[in-house]
């Protein structure tokens, strides 16, 4: 049987669990079809896009997830376009280096599909795309984990923002799609090399932020239980 | 009186730890919040609301009110209808009244503050005398001004633009103006009248009360008896569904005193539902807040057909009850339903009497989508995230020159 693992094991370094509050901020423009929308995401602010790809995700962050983002939603209802949502919904912004990469590449995305479309598609009357931006606080809580056990406390405290800021938006903050902070600091604070692959292998496309805390909770505890590790 | 802490149990304790610590982080601020009216209407109810827990948070919040006569009133109801879209025609003398009694108002405020929150366009001209007396003046839009009367409009922006930011309830109605827009969505308050649960037995003396038998499935829709909320297309669903499966309607709602279409609205439906045991229309006094609480509890699908909405806190507040929503696919309503997640779009009096019958025979799907309807108001638009997103608010405020604070 594999050893227990101990919740008690003091970390190396403390975690610090952040907060990240986020005010959208419209932009006053709209998408009423998806050349407008073409027009819009080759033509706007970084700012926007990362709204729409990454920060959307807290904003209106469903109890369940369809579409991984907003543009695959919107194809999908409000154009009802469903091929195109199949395409939007495998676009993953985190494969790209930076906003300019992901732009051009949502521009080829959608240019390619209208060229080889006869008709326009068209928003169902009231289902536009408003476009917006965010201005964004990110603050150092007081919640600190120094053991195992602590971060699981911890992660049951703290806001869905911060399962947000740590689990969804650090991945792009550090770079890489398959780490977050919250499996690099198990990576780098404990001998749990299960643990940390059976958190980086949740699709974090298809859970919603408290389905995100349920998960890693039930991971950590269900080591610590007995599932083992190592 | 209304604890903070009352929201733990509601929207969970990490939520109100959360406004704690950006309180704290925000520090003693003072804020006067302005408005036309102390009591009736929806700003004067939230800021009823919204202030006392703000005091809580250690925040000093005020409240003033502006007064004025009653051209002064009929002027500013012009401006509102004006922002939704409507022509109204203005001249120089009721520009000019508007500025006037503005002025007066000016001259008997003597408070200084950190923020001021200026809600619609009633007491917006203040800003012209009194800049000197806060650090940031924000205006508050609580109006769908997504295509206002543009000449009205011209007019307003003007003294809009001097300010220093803006706040609007939906993306859509946010406008071309030089300084920074934010969206604050509305919220409801679990705890009101309107919203706090209720016991089964309370529920069904209500039913009693306004004899509506629970024999059948119960459709509901609350809403104003006008034109915009469609009660005879949803008059129209209930009698197709009604060939297929026996269940019974109610509309219920106050009359709609300042819609001109109202009276004859209210005739029309009356004519379509008479003679109907099925139908029950109620005409309710604006605060029969717990009926309409009661009406909701009672309700097997909560319908809202309107083919022109603002935000829609009608659905939020069904949504919150628990119960299978069908909304008009307008305004805020498709921020908040999600087909097949939190409830159902629809675009027609047929496409409600469809969704209707799904869900009737569909039972564990209605109980799913309410489920998952009230998680997602609980989540987004309960009064904890308003006061959050106003004290984050007041945090970038302080930054202005900022879209990224890190502390």
């Amino acid at each position: 049987m594999a050893p227990l693992c101990n919740l008690e094991q003091p970390a190396a370094n403390p975690f610090w669990f952040s907060e990240c509050f986020l005010i959208p901020m419209p932009m006053g423009r709209a998408a009423l079809n998806l050349r407008e929308l073409l027009h819009a995401v080759r033509e706007l602010g970084n700012g926007v896009l990362f709204y729409h790809f990454f920060q959307s995700r807290l904003i209106t962050n469903p109890p369940e997830i369809e579409y991984p983002n907003e543009f695959s939603a919107w194809a999908a209802t409000a154009l009802q376009d469903i091929k195109l949502s199949e395409k939007l919904s495998s676009f993953d912004p985190f494969e790209y280096q930076n906003l300019e990469a992901v732009r051009q590449a949502v521009t080829d995305l959608l240019e390619e599909y209208l060229w080889d479309l006869p008709t326009v598609p068209w928003a169902r009357p009231g289902l536009e795309f408003h476009f917006c931006q965010a201005s964004t606080i990110v603050m150092r809580s007081e919640i600190s984990a120094a053991t195992l056990r602590d971060f699981c406390t911890g992660l049951r405290q703290v806001g869905l923002d911060s399962i947000y800021y740590h689990f969804f938006e650090s991945r792009w903050r550090l770079g890489t799609r398959e780490v977050d902070d919250f499996s690099y600091w198990l990576e780098t604070n404990f001998e749990l090399p299960d643990l940390v692959a059976a958190i980086r292998n949740i699709d974090i496309y298809f859970y919603s932020l408290q389905e995100t805390r349920k998960t890693l909770l039930s991971l950590i505890e269900g080591v610590a239980e007995g599932g083992g590790d190592g | 009186m209304v604890n903070l802490d009352d929201y733990i149990p509601i929207a969970g304790p990490e939520v109100v730890e959360q406004l704690h610590r950006l309180a704290d982080r925000l520090g003693p601020r003072r804020v006067v919040n302005i408005n036309s009216t102390r009591v009736g209407g929806g700003v004067a109810e939230i800021l009823s609301c919204a202030i006392p827990l703000l005091k809580q948070l250690g925040l000093e919040v005020s409240w003033e009110v502006i007064q004025g006569d009653p051209f002064f009133f009929e002027i500013t109801k012009g401006l509102h209808n004006a922002l939704q879209g409507y022509r109204v025609p203005f001249t120089d003398q009721m520009f000019a009244h508007y500025q006037e009694v503005n002025r007066e108002n000016a001259r008997k405020f003597q408070w200084e503050a950190d923020y001021v929150i200026v809600h619609d366009p009633q007491p917006a001209p203040l800003i012209e005398h009194l800049r000197p007396q806060a650090r940031q003046w924000i205006w508050r839009c609580h109006i769908d001004a997504s295509r206002p009367h543009l000449p009205v409009w011209r007019f307003l922006r003007e003294i809009v633009r001097q300010y220093d930011a803006s706040i609007f309830s939906m993306s859509k109605f946010a406008q071309n103006l030089p300084h920074p827009q934010y969206l604050i969505t509305p919220s409801i308050d679990p705890l009101s009248a309107k919203n706090i649960d209720l016991a089964p037995e309370d529920v069904a003396a209500v039913l009693d009360r306004l004899e509506v038998e629970r024999d059948k499935p119960l459709i509901l829709q609350v809403s104003r008896f006008d034109s915009f909320k469609d009660p005879i297309g949803v008059i129209q669903a209930f009698k197709l569904v009604r060939r297929h499966t026996p269940c019974r309607l109610i509309l219920a709602g106050g009359e709609a005193t300042d819609d001109p279409e109202g009276p004859r609205i209210l005739a029309e439906v009356q004519e379509a539902a008479s003679g109907d045991p099925d139908i029950h229309i109620l005409l309710l006094p604006p605060d029969s807040h717990r009926d309409i609480n009661a009406l909701q509890r009672a309700a097997d699908i909560i319908v809202q057909k309107s083919t022109r909405e603002g935000f829609g806190l009608t659905v939020t507040e069904a949504m919150w009850k628990g119960k299978p929503v069908i909304g008009g696919a307008v305004g805020g309503i498709v921020l908040q339903i999600q087909d097949y997640h939190t409830g159902f779009l629809v675009h027609s009096p047929e496409g409600l009497a469809f969704r209707i019958r799904y869900l009737l025979h569909r039972p564990e799907l209605a109980r799913r989508l309410g489920g998952l309807a009230r998680e997602f108001v609980r989540l987004h638009f309960l009064v904890t995230r308003k006061l959050r997103d106003y004290l984050t608010l007041m945090i970038l405020r302080d930054n202005p020159d900022s879209r990224f604070i890190e502390f």
